[in-house]
């Protein structure tokens, strides 16, 4: 038995563990523990004052070990680690123990059960903190450039931010022109700005700053490279087709949305006179007076909203795409300031003019449009008539569920955002996708424009459906994050990673096949022996290679076979 | 420069905001209104649509917040104002509010929480249970320090020229701690049962109460403490301080020479007292007739400062001050009150049968009372003390007691209720007369009147003219002059200055006379006042001899320095209601025609000391009782520390101050307030928090779980009613992320969600939704037109089903919740001059570039972050604090170039 000095501390997480877990039994339990010198409990183990007192415990106890048993340890391993650096203890000598998420929450139904379980489990984690060596962070130089992806309005402003902050950017677009889907919007909500008026705003911004390189007709080709120091190619095309390399030391995905296409047929769409919202928008925009389509002047229009939206169990899009019952309301205002005489019809379901907006959906009730409530299981039928008439049927649920018929000139289907078709880049930088198609965040509230993936940040549309403001502002959101990781010119990568013995390699292989990062490759020792070699800078110590290797000549600090096993014994102690 | 960027509000965007500031590697000022930083979000149960539990996400922010190195944070303080200067930097001003607990010192064990006899409404537990005036904020407060909330002095304790915590004593008496109570009474004056029966009780006369009901009986509660302490007889709780070796002597046993021998004898001095009389007590032993003080009860307070050592001479008139100060006496205090009666100067004042008030009160109170059975008896003058000497005589006997006085009956010096009383025993009363003349040769025949036309002049000076034509006379055998008081201090001459009118004149903040060793205090020098009065004089100069004899610099200033006076006003707008208390009656038996001395005011019983005492409103909310300072382990409680004015220098500000929730009960409709099973949103989430109140989700009002409960959407929002025509984005989604967590708590409970759009705009939002009418939730379109409330505590819901045909519908609930919606911060109003800081229509800051520069507001350098500009969740929240700090960061940037 070695000599460790440990303490343990068993979170109570307000009642989230303790209402299910005697906490009290798990601390007594555990602390029959030779090597457990403190063991606690506490109502928020996080929380400032306990923290203080695992500092004073470490220090007075001069505690070699530190395990906290509460919730994830995606949640707080940083934290604990910090109260152990804190208090002078090496960090990597701390152990989360997930009680939460792995115990009370799974199991709210057994008390015996669960802290039985929980004993197990902290009795595992106080095994591997025996066995923990100190591990020191290795450090490497960040580059003070970004790489933003996508030059629509949330990566021109990123692009802007990022240099203004004294970072350097490299600003890419795909297309031949900077702007996005704002560029060719007119007027837009709420402030009434003309999205052509802010794109130029944003490139003249762009033009006038030194530190920003934008590149159009451009692609990232290939990114390689360690954390803060990434290689990416930029591919060109046009007049010539070239590849640069540049090193940046993070890089802010900005490459927006698509604009929900309905099928042929969908609420009549190919019918004369249906359209979606964007190219309704457009006439709209374009028209200087009186609108007027097919030669013929607007004097009634139906909107039809959620189309391509709230799809239900099953349907491609479930996600409410949240600015298009706003779009359509300020399309509505619009259209009333040039055809003030048109009547306008909104078949709803809920309106979702979230904040001020509601005071243009106000605006509009108040000029005279008509809103009408339609139930998801009955939708409105669209149809052109015999005379050539468009009709619209629809069951008001306002009033008592008439069926009420509208002939209108034309038909507007209310379409929402949808991720954009993106694989090349999806593969290329591995960007973590949700169950909505969109790009994911870690965290929507702790890391909101951070990817699991080191360096890499989302923000605008490509995240989720957002207005041009919200897009702008998640942009400069990931400036914030960028400037936070970069502007220290330094950063300290986890040395939790894999590490080859070379006296038991015998390189056959399997562990490069299986690296996802790339980070493990061949090195000659003395007599021609070819043993494998992990790069610590690119290992994210996933551990997926350990276990492949036949020699058992593969470990990953903090999580070392020995220490692995350590754990499930103690996890299994007992059991037959 | 002292800081890069200000942060105001250490909410989810204040913390976000100072995070990335901090590193990025600038340094960074936070400065937090509450006592510990964390904003709303710490408090919620879990956050949508993850439904992670708010405190494990805000905790590690607020742990990192107060940590990093690169941040400084001022909890429990406020921006008054900023100024923008020439290079585009600001200058701040910063109030550090006292905490009055060392925050250093202080360990977090709770112990004040648990001493302390304040309890308010926890505004961390949105007003569902109480919390105490010395608190932590709540568990996982960051400091985990102490507070003790004083917005001022309460009126009762301000108003108390004793300087006596009148609200400290109530409180501890409401808690049953008698001794305590009695106790604190003493830190001022030992005189407790004397002043618990015949003070006049200014303390009452500000009571907040007095508005509503009638004020608490403050003085009764405390001669409830002094007759239970006296009853008793438990050792005295207090011991003199350790002994200094300085000596002195004090000439007079009032109410200012006892208190002052008190005072010194506890700071450790040696005391003597020299009094004139066969008691001690002053007037209190003396004057003060026995119905309304008895002598033992006079005797008992003396014994106090007997008690601890002071030695009290009796019958010895000193009459060379310069001999006392030769005996070796380190200082000399005269404090010898007004034993003088003031004269009629008409003729026949001389007839032996016209008797000074003093001499008059003074033989009855000594039990060698004149016999002035079957004699008629008149009574000069129109004040307390006339009032004393008019309803003794007719408990000596007399056969009628006519009192006459200058002064018409509303003006009349004596109080009102004193009168009142003389009236229902049975005095007469002519008001409005001077006195001509005394009638008789050799005895008192009666007295002659002659009609008072004005007491005072155009100037207020008392300058009394008479219309000689209007007369009467009244038939007499006694005239007992009661028209004033005045010093005896002819002998004191020599050595000390006296005014015109006797009283001997020293300097007013020290009390000390020409003689440095000599001081004066009480009546002596202020002429006649109230025991109070002069009981908050002897505490002065004792204060001041020690300083004297410690050699310290005198501080008249810092002598009693309170805390501004809390108003009536202040206090009862704290409360929405006020539920009825009548006051107790006076106590008093009044009988005509008294033949006995016997006191008559009841004393108060326990029942009735706590029923009153549980009247209090706890206006200035910490009483002073002075328990936490008792039981702190630390010493860390200083209540002496003042607000701190903090000026710095900064070149970005984030204003994050966050929003309020709309308050409930401007939509009477709905009951809040009155309707106890009516709660807000804000409150089900303090139910269904991990650091909840009650182990469970149940109703306020009976405690019972609900089993049907009903949603009220955009409740103080989407309303022109209320002046709020927007929609506050955060409702829909707190209400299903209840309704999740309630069906997961109470899988038998009926939610249902009156509501006019389900907004789920968001990423996972909608999905949240489609799963919480999944689990369980109905939501019906329709909004609430009123709320009633049944006998048994449920409620009615009147509504239109506008989906089923639009019929007025009832149902009833258990238990309602109101999803009210976000307000303005109205703070941000004051932070910059006049119109600088631009805010929209409906206040919130305005943000003058949204679509390029979301967070830019209208002063260059300013940024607002979160809530501030207008309703957002939590993610939005972050993310917006990002934008702002981006921008702060780049401004900061671009100073750095320019200089």
């Amino acid at each position: 038995m070695s000599e460790r000095k440990i303490g343990v501390y068993v979170c109570q997480c307000g009642g989230n563990i303790s209402d299910y877990v005697d906490v009290e039994r798990v601390r007594q339990a555990v602390a029959e523990d030779p090597d457990v010198v403190v063991a606690r409990t506490a109502m928020f183990t996080c929380s400032d004052a306990t923290q203080e007192e695992i500092v004073d415990d470490i220090k007075l106890d001069d505690l070699d070990g530190l395990v906290v048993a509460s919730c994830s340890p995606k949640l707080h391993t940083f934290t604990f680690r910090g109260v152990a650096r804190r208090a002078g203890l090496n960090p990597y000598r701390y152990t989360q123990v997930n009680l939460r998420e792995q115990d009370s929450w799974a199991h709210t139904d057994d008390r015996l059960g669960a802290t039985e379980k929980a004993i197990r489990l902290v009795r595992a984690g106080i095994a591997r903190t025996r066995l923990l060596e100190p591990l020191d962070p290795t450090v490497v130089e960040t580059v003070p450039r970004a790489l933003v992806i996508g030059a629509g309005i949330a990566g021109l402003r990123a692009a802007i931010g990022l240099a203004d902050i004294g970072l350097g950017v490299i600003l890419i677009e795909r297309e031949a022109e900077v702007g996005g889907h704002v560029r060719e919007l007119g007027t837009m909500y709420p402030h009434d700005r003309q999205g052509q008026e802010l794109i130029s705003e944003l490139l003249g911004e762009v033009r006038r700053r030194e530190g920003i390189a934008l590149f159009t007709n451009a692609e990232l080709v290939r990114k390689g490279g360690t954390f803060g120091n990434y290689e990416v190619d930029i591919r060109t095309r046009g007049d010539s087709n070239m590849t640069r390399r540049f090193e940046v030391g993070s890089i802010i995905v900005a490459t927006g949305f698509d604009s929900y296409l309905p099928e042929e047929g969908e609420y009549g769409y190919g019918i004369p006179g249906v359209l979606t919202l964007p190219e309704f928008k457009k006439l709209v925009d374009a028209s200087e007076g009186p609108l007027v389509y097919g030669d013929r002047p607007v004097r009634s229009v139906a909107y039809i909203y959620c189309v391509g939206s709230r799809q239900g169990e099953g349907g491609p899009h479930q996600y409410c795409s949240r600015f298009c019952c706003t779009s359509a309301v300020h399309t509505d205002l619009e259209l009333r300031a040039k055809s003030p005489k048109a009547h306008q019809y909104h078949l709803y379901r809920d309106m979702r003019t979230y904040g001020r907006y509601e005071l243009l959906y106000n605006d509009s009730r108040e000029k005279g449009s008509a809103y009408l409530k339609f139930a998801p299981d009955t939708p409105p039928e669209v149809q052109r008539r015999g005379d050539g008439q468009l009709e619209v049927r629809v069951h008001d649920q306002l009033t008592s569920q008439e069926e009420v018929t509208l002939d209108v000139d034309l038909v507007v289907l209310v379409t929402g955002m949808v991720p954009r078709s993106n694989q090349e880049l999806i593969q290329r930088l591995k960007l973590p996708v949700g169950r909505d198609g969109f790009f994911n965040e870690i965290h929507p509230k702790l890391r909101p424009v951070e990817t699991v993936v080191d360096g890499v940040a989302i923000c605008g549309a490509c995240q989720f459906p957002k207005t041009a403001g919200e897009s702008v502002a998640s942009g400069l959101a990931a400036v914030s994050w960028s400037a936070a990781m970069l502007k220290q010119g330094r950063a300290e990568l986890d040395p939790q990673v894999a590490t080859v013995d070379p006296d038991l390699c015998t390189f056959c292989g399997a562990c490069t096949e299986a690296c996802p990062y790339g980070a493990i490759g061949q090195q000659e020792l003395g007599g021609g022996r070819q043993v494998a070699v992990i790069d610590p800078a690119t290992c994210k110590g996933c551990g997926g290679c350990a276990p492949l290797c036949p020699e058992h000549a593969i470990n990953v600090l903090g999580y070392t076979g020995r220490e692995v096993e350590a754990m499930i014994e103690s996890l299994a102690a007992g059991v037959a | 420069m002292d800081y890069d960027v200000l942060v105001i509000g250490s909410g989810i965007g204040g913390m976000e905001s100072a995070l990335k500031l901090g590193d990025m590697g600038y340094r960074v000022l936070v400065v937090e209104k509450e006592a510990s930083v964390g904003g709303k979000m710490i408090l919620l149960s879990k956050v949508f649509p993850t439904l992670d539990c708010a405190s494990c996400i805000s905790t590690p922010k607020m742990a990192a917040t107060i940590h990093h190195p690169n941040i400084t944070v001022r909890t429990y303080a406020e921006v008054e104002r900023i100024q923008r200067r020439q290079d585009g930097t600001f200058s701040v001003s910063i109030r550090q509010n006292p905490r009055f607990v060392d925050e250093a010192a202080c360990t977090g064990c709770q112990l004040c929480e648990q001493a302390c006899t304040v309890a308010v409404p926890d505004q961390f537990n949105a007003d569902l249970v109480s919390r105490r005036a010395a608190y932590i904020p709540f568990p996982q407060a960051v400091p985990k320090k102490a507070v003790i909330e004083r917005p001022g002095t309460s009126p009762c304790t301000f108003d108390c020229p004793a300087g006596i915590k009148a609200h400290g004593y109530v409180s501890l008496a409401r808690s049953g701690e008698y001794e305590k109570a009695f106790n604190l009474v003493l830190e001022s004056t030992p005189l407790v049962g004397s002043l618990g029966r015949a003070c006049f009780a200014p303390c009452e006369d500000g009571c907040s109460r007095g508005s509503l009901e009638g004020p608490v009986p403050i003085r009764r509660i405390k001669r409830f403490v002094a007759d239970t302490h006296y009853q008793s007889e438990l050792p005295l709780g207090v011991e003199p301080g350790s002994t200094t070796g300085k000596r002195v002597a004090i000439v007079g046993s009032g109410p200012a020479g006892l208190t002052a021998a008190w005072q010194l004898r506890l700071l450790g001095h040696e005391v003597k007292i020299y009094e004139a009389g066969p008691v001690a007590g002053g007037a209190l032993g003396l004057t003060i007739p026995n119905y309304r003080l008895p002598s033992e009860v006079v005797a008992e307070d003396v014994g106090n400062v007997t008690a601890i050592g002071v030695e009290i001479e009796l019958n010895h008139r000193v009459t060379d001050l310069g001999e006392l100060s030769d005996r070796g006496f380190d200082a000399v205090l005269v404090a010898t009150g007004t034993p003088r009666s003031g004269r009629l100067g008409v003729e026949g004042e001389e007839l032996p049968q016209v008797v000074p008030s003093l001499d008059f009160l003074e033989t009855s109170k000594l039990g060698r009372g004149m016999d002035v059975s079957g004699k008629r008896v008149v009574v000069v003058g129109g004040g307390n003390v006339a009032i004393d000497a008019a309803r003794s005589a007719r408990r000596l006997g007399a056969l009628a007691v006519t009192e006459v006085c200058l002064e018409g009956r509303s003006e009349m010096p004596a109080f009102d209720w004193e009168v009142d009383e003389a009236l229902a025993e049975g005095v007469q009363l002519e008001d409005g007369w001077g006195i001509a003349r005394v009638q008789g040769q050799d005895r008192v025949e009666g007295i002659e009147l002659k009609r008072c036309t004005a007491v005072f002049d155009a100037l207020g000076r008392f300058h009394p003219t008479y219309d000689e034509s209007a007369r009467q006379s009244i038939a007499c055998d006694l005239v007992v002059v009661a028209i004033g008081m005045g010093p005896d201090t002819e002998s004191f001459a020599p050595l000390l200055d006296r005014r015109g009118n006797g009283t001997l004149a020293v300097d007013p903040g020290t009390l000390q006379s020409r003689v440095p060793k000599i001081f004066a205090c009480g009546d002596v020098v202020d002429g006649a006042t109230m025991i109070t009065t002069a009981v908050g004089q002897g505490r002065r100069a004792a204060h001041m001899i020690d300083h004297f004899l410690n050699s310290q610099a005198f501080d008249p200033e810092e002598f009693n320095l309170l805390l501004p006076r809390v108003e009536a006003q202040d206090v009862l707008r704290r409360q929405k209601t006020h539920s009825r208390k009548d006051a107790l009656g006076s106590g008093k038996e009044l009988v005509l025609d008294p033949r006995d001395f016997h006191e008559i005011e009841a004393p108060l019983s326990e029942a009735e000391v706590h029923y009153s005492a549980g009247r209090c409103l706890d206006c200035g909310v910490c009483s002073e009782c002075h328990e936490c300072v008792n039981v702190c382990p630390a010493d860390a409680i200083h209540l002496d520390m003042r607000p701190e004015k903090v000026e710095t220098e900064v070149a970005a500000v984030v204003v994050s101050t966050g929003f309020k929730l709309f308050p409930a009960d401007l939509k009477p409709q709905y009951g809040f307030g009155r309707f106890k099973n009516v709660i807000t949103g804000m409150q089900m989430d303090r139910l269904l928090a991990p650091t909840r109140p009650f182990n469970t989700v149940l109703r306020p009002g009976d405690g019972k779980v609900p089993e049907r409960i009903a949603y009220v959407m955009c409740t103080g929002s989407r309303d022109q009613t209320v002046g709020n025509p927007l929609c506050s984005r955060i409702c829909c989604m707190y209400s299903i992320k209840q309704n999740q967590l309630i069906m997961g708590a109470l899988p038998l409970a009926d939610v249902t969600v009156f509501t006019i759009d389900v907004r789920t705009a968001g990423k996972g939002y909608d999905e949240f939704y489609v799963q919480a009418e999944a689990m369980g939730t109905t939501f019906i379109k329709g909004r609430i037109a009123e709320i009633r409330e049944l006998d048994n505590g449920d409620l009615v819901l009147r509504y239109e089903d506008i989906e089923h045909g639009g019929e007025i519908r009832e149902a009833e609930f258990d238990l309602v919740v109101l999803a009210v919606g976000v307000q303005p911060n109205l703070d941000t109003r004051q932070l910059f001059g006049a119109g600088e800081l631009q805010h929209d229509p409906y206040y919130y800051v305005e943000e003058v570039d949204e679509d390029l520069n979301p967070g830019q507001t209208s002063i260059e350098g300013v940024f607002v972050a979160g809530a501030a500009s207008g309703a957002k969740d939590i993610p939005e929240s972050i993310l917006h604090a990002g934008a702002a700090v981006a921008q702060a960061a780049a401004h900061v940037e671009a100073l750095r170039v320019r200089s």
